[in-house]
């Protein structure tokens, strides 16, 4: 139980940031239908945002928040604006390489602004304290932050999308264009606003998961690849499922941990040589793949 | 016979692209009697390579509209094979190279069979994690080097060795590669006026259409992403030899298979010479960004941003790539 505990609390806690970090890409693929392969790079620049705020003006890294919801917001219209809004007249393989380029030029741009040393926040009013939970459980203040505020905003954009007009034209926009367009519905707006929700809340993110990550211009593609798990697992455009599945990845990335414990448990040799720490993403892939052959629609999901 | 004689048969093009193709085809022959410099020929090299990668692509990316984004774990598994074989049994590149095409198939048809059952950007994003699980696979795999890969060393070997494939001038490198090119070029014409080339066409218009007119959908495209996949291999293997140490991290990278579907779509998919055109842009471009800018001190990156921002403004305002724009004016010429 020593290790089970802490391996499955770690999980959730690591799935709740990770929910926030999906759910703007399953709005964009709701909305839109385009894969967002930049959306890594949201996030890295969330990260960034977090860090050199709080560098800056001195303040908590936890408090630089609405700094890093705001300039997500700006770059998703910025993005939607000047360049998704051409791309989404070509066929699908040039949406595709055409994300890939936006993720390149972002994540090509921190490299030349911030170098491609490691950061990492070092100092702030939870950094180095930790609860004990009994159980083997330890978590660390920043962690436990950083996930009950990943879920508090998650919970304001469920209630943004589903209790005012505005989400409710979002989501009408989402199950048929152009059927939102006949009832006047400003479709062109909706996607700006889709891709600056979409933005917003993965800089949130990003700042939240500064606060225990250290953070390069390179962190962004495993956290696309973990997103589109997430949103394949939750379902294509579906917001609820976003939630539930970034648990279920959550605790996917922690598998190796769950490994352990059957190894210690049934005290099975074989199992203890299994190099399971290199295997750590690699299960979130083939979860990925599990779920697009067997369920394509996800869990929640109503698009097909 | 009938076969052959199709695969040489270009009489549906216009005789300019001929023409321009035959100057180009006797270019690359003669270019390295030409004086140039050996960061020249590496990049003639490379795109030879990136060509017939995009080849491979094109078969089911362009002819058949599957966007396939994980051509590198093909690249991966050609170039381990030969590496091991060579390494540990001394089996020569051209044994080696066919065997490794066998498991390049084996592992399409498997992956192959559950991934044809997604549509569209489930499929594109399912190909890329197949090809991410490789990777990790192939990184923690102690008989394929691990993370550290297999370097084969050219002291053991008296180049140059025909057999094995290890030389020490480039030249003959670019000869070997240079004729899988042609026989790339042959085996692509060929394809796309064969049954299958045409079934594929018409399950990129239309999946229903196709169905209804008899045509096996999911077999076809089973059948076309491995002959994508033996494509991609034979490079591959061709890349372990030429690099002669390849790591999971290089050859099997998600740029690699963003690249290979770039340079097809950048030339124009589903054209015979798109790929062709789009290599012929990009590798070298890249490659001269890399030179000029990518070493200049406090400007790491440049060279990428500079390359990203040609993607982005081609994939928003050209989307048909290079191959469009010539249809396009074409078009307009024949309406006056």
């Amino acid at each position: 139980m020593d290790i089970l505990a802490p391996s499955i609390v770690a999980g959730l806690q690591i799935g709740m940031v990770l929910a926030l970090v999906a759910l703007g890409l399953t709005i964009i693929f709701g909305v839109m239908d385009i894969v967002n392969f930049a959306h890594g790079e949201f996030l890295m620049i969330g990260m960034y945002t977090g860090l050199l705020t709080a560098h800056v003006t001195g303040m908590d890294p936890l408090l630089t928040l609405p700094c890093a919801a705001l300039v997500g917001f700006l770059l998703g219209i910025l993005c939607y604006f000047g360049f998704i809004r051409y791309l989404i007249r070509g066929p699908m393989v040039a949406q595709l390489l055409g994300t890939f380029g936006l993720m390149l030029f972002l994540r090509n741009l921190a490299l030349l602004i911030f170098g491609s040393e490691d950061r990492a926040i070092h100092e702030g009013i939870l950094v180095g304290k930790s609860f004990d939970l009994g159980m083997g459980i330890i978590l660390p203040a920043t962690k436990l932050a950083g996930a009950l505020l990943s879920v508090v905003s998650f919970l304001i954009v469920w209630l943004f999308i589903n209790r005012t007009k505005l989400g409710r034209a979002l989501t009408a926009t989402a199950l048929n264009a152009q059927g939102a367009r006949y009832m006047g519905i400003p479709t062109e707006k909706m996607n700006a606003i889709a891709w600056g929700i979409g933005g917003g809340t993965v800089t949130v993110a990003g700042a939240l998961l500064v606060n225990f990550w250290s953070v390069n211009p390179y962190v962004g593609l495993l956290f696309t690849m973990i997103a589109f798990a997430i949103v394949a697992l939750g379902g294509f455009g579906s917001v609820t499922g976003a939630f539930f599945a970034g648990l279920a990845v959550g605790i996917i990335t922690e598998i190796p941990g769950i490994w352990d414990f059957f190894t210690y448990t049934f005290n099975l040799e074989w199992m203890a040589n299994v190099p399971m720490t290199s295997f750590k993403y690699t299960w979130v892939y083939l979860a990925y793949f599990v779920i697009m052959v067997v369920r394509p629609r996800g869990l929640f999901g109503w698009k097909h | 016979m009938e076969a052959l004689k199709s695969a040489f048969d270009f009489s549906d093009f216009p005789r300019v692209d001929l023409l321009i193709a035959a100057g180009f085809s006797a270019f690359l022959l003669l270019f390295p009697l030409l004086p140039h410099s050996s960061f020249a020929m590496a990049t003639m090299i490379q795109f030879l390579m990136f060509s017939v990668y995009g080849m491979g692509w094109n078969t089911i990316g362009g002819y058949g509209g599957q966007v396939d984004l994980g051509k590198a774990q093909y690249v991966g598994i050609g170039a381990f094979t030969t590496a091991v074989f060579l390494i540990r049994w001394d089996i020569p590149f051209w044994v080696s190279m066919p065997i490794g095409v066998c498991f390049a198939v084996t592992w399409s048809f498997i992956i192959g069979y559950p991934l044809f059952r997604l549509k569209g950007h489930y499929f594109a994003i399912a190909t890329i994690a197949t090809s991410l699980v490789l990777k990790d696979i192939f990184e923690v795999w102690d008989f394929v080097g691990a993370a550290r890969g297999l370097e084969i060393s050219p002291v053991k070997y008296h180049p140059p060795d025909f057999l094995r494939l290890i030389f020490k001038q480039d030249l003959y490198y670019y000869y070997v590669i240079l004729g899988l090119f042609f026989l790339g070029i042959l085996y692509v014409n060929w394809f796309r006026k064969s049954q299958l080339g045409y079934q594929l066409r018409c399950i990129k218009d239309n999946e229903h259409v196709a169905q209804s007119l008899g045509i096996n959908v999911h077999w076809a495209k089973i059948k076309t992403y491995a002959i994508a996949t033996a494509f991609v291999s034979v490079v591959g293997s061709f890349h372990a030899c030429y690099i002669k140490n390849i790591e999971p991290e290089d050859t099997m990278s998600l740029d690699i298979s963003i690249l290979i579907a770039l340079m097809a779509m950048l030339g124009g998919a589903g054209s015979l010479w798109g790929p062709i055109i789009g290599a012929a842009v990009l590798i070298p471009m890249k490659n001269y960004l890399k030179a000029w800018l990518g070493a200049q001190a406090g400007l790491a990156g440049i060279d990428l941003v500079i390359y990203a921002a040609i993607i982005m403004l081609i994939s928003a305002v050209e989307p048909k790539g290079i191959w469009g724009i010539v249809e396009k004016v074409r078009q307009k010429k024949r309406e006056k």
